[in-house]
């Protein structure tokens, strides 16, 4: 076996990490404009799910959510559009965002024209645990959403609550709640306190 | 030729070796994923040891194992980039586990057992076949899984709707992984049966 001397190994590792250094931005400068368009079709699907439009194709995402979508300015920052809906209503589109048990959660809430009931949503994680918080995604979860209120009969804002199956009572009324997934305790108190947060800073 | 076929039956990586499992139990509830997985680890086995033998000359025995990670890491970031912008919601689906293909035990395997001491090309197509080896597995075990757990193959339904009409249920247990253990687990026990017979 060669012996190498210190600087040989010292040399050698820095090249070598600087030439795989450069060779990864290369990859990656040149990848970025692709994956950014994947991203915005990934979005316009996530919209256009949750305003009632089913099984839209990918090709078609785009230029059907720019046909009937358009952004909506608001005195915050947040991402909003008004959309047109699958049944010919027009919604209002939330971009709700906030953190679960691993890492980022968001989604996007489409509030019928009452800016108070809930038409549609549609949610997504980064890394929650599989089986348990990525539940979220699922079409069963973002639907029990439906028909749901964000101000509770007097009119208070007081979003929507997340809770157990068997906790219904505390004064949260039927309309104001949906049932939080089993074993994911964490990733429902961050939908909860995603949407109360985000819907919070634009309505009215 | 017949030397590099031990992958695939009598030194498979995952039913004789038992490396590389852990993401063998997780991407393999369907099918399509289970396979681009099996083509990436295959690419990143065969382009690494390829590598690895071309400069193993040059690496100081000290800082092998960096420069074995180095490597391997930039070919996994390379596909994870790919795979991003070419089928997105496959890498999606794979998500954290392509990633993990950095502490495939195969990949390190190899290239300590084989490319630090053969040439290029012959290292190229060890890697080819510890991949290909470990895509089989994993192409077995995505069968049974997609086709009894969700009716589907390759996301195509295959059993017919008239099964369910008169009271066929999908088993919602093979969609969890510990039937991917348990799958894996009747794999290694009829390999090692077999294994008996022809001795």
């Amino acid at each position: 076996m060669k012996n190498f001397s210190n600087k040989y190994i010292f040399l050698y590792i820095t090249a070598l990490v600087v030439i795989i250094a450069g060779l990864l931005s290369v990859v990656s400068i040149a990848l970025k404009p692709r994956q950014m368009q994947n991203q915005e079709i990934e979005k316009a699907q996530q919209i256009l799910q949750a305003a009632g439009y089913d099984q839209i194709a990918k090709e078609d995402a785009l230029p059907l959510f720019s046909k009937i979508a358009a952004p909506l300015e608001s005195s915050t920052q947040r991402e909003m559009y008004t959309i047109q809906c699958a049944d010919g209503t027009q919604g209002t589109v939330i971009f709700v965002d906030g953190k679960g048990l691993w890492g980022k959660i968001w989604g996007y809430v489409v509030l019928a024209d009452d800016f108070n009931t809930i038409k549609g949503a549609v949610f997504s994680h980064k890394s929650e645990t599989p089986g348990l918080g990525a539940n979220i995604t699922e079409k069963k979860f973002a639907d029990s959403f439906i028909g749901k209120k964000i101000y509770d009969s007097n009119g208070k804002f007081v979003s929507i609550k997340i809770l157990q199956k068997a906790k219904s009572g505390g004064g949260v009324e039927d309309a104001n709640r949906v049932d939080a997934i089993s074993g994911a305790t964490i990733t429902s108190n961050g939908v909860q306190e995603m949407l109360y947060k985000s819907i919070k800073e634009v309505e009215k | 030729m017949k030397k590099y076929l031990g992958p695939l039956s009598k030194d498979n990586p995952i039913l004789v070796q038992l490396l590389g499992i852990c993401s063998a139990l997780a991407v393999t509830a369907q099918l399509k994923p289970a396979v681009v997985m099996a083509l990436s680890v295959t690419v990143v086995c065969a382009f690494s040891n390829f590598v690895i033998s071309l400069i193993r000359n040059t690496i100081p025995p000290r800082i092998r194992i960096i420069v074995q990670l180095l490597i391997v890491s930039f070919l996994v970031i390379i596909v994870d980039q790919f795979l991003q912008a070419f089928v997105y919601d496959i890498s999606k689906m794979l998500s954290v586990f392509v990633g993990l293909i950095i502490t495939n035990c195969i990949i390190m395997g190899r290239l300590e057992a084989f490319a630090l001491s053969h040439a290029p090309v012959p290292s190229f197509f060890d890697g080819i076949f510890n991949g290909l080896g470990y895509g089989l597995v994993l192409t077995v075990v995505a069968i049974c899984r997609e086709l009894l757990g969700s009716g589907t193959l390759w996301n195509y339904p295959i059993i017919p709707a008239s099964f369910y009409e008169h009271g066929y249920m999908n088993n919602g247990l093979m969609i969890l992984p510990p039937m991917a253990l348990i799958l894996v687990g009747v794999l290694i026990w009829m390999r090692n049966s077999k294994l008996k017979q022809v001795k």
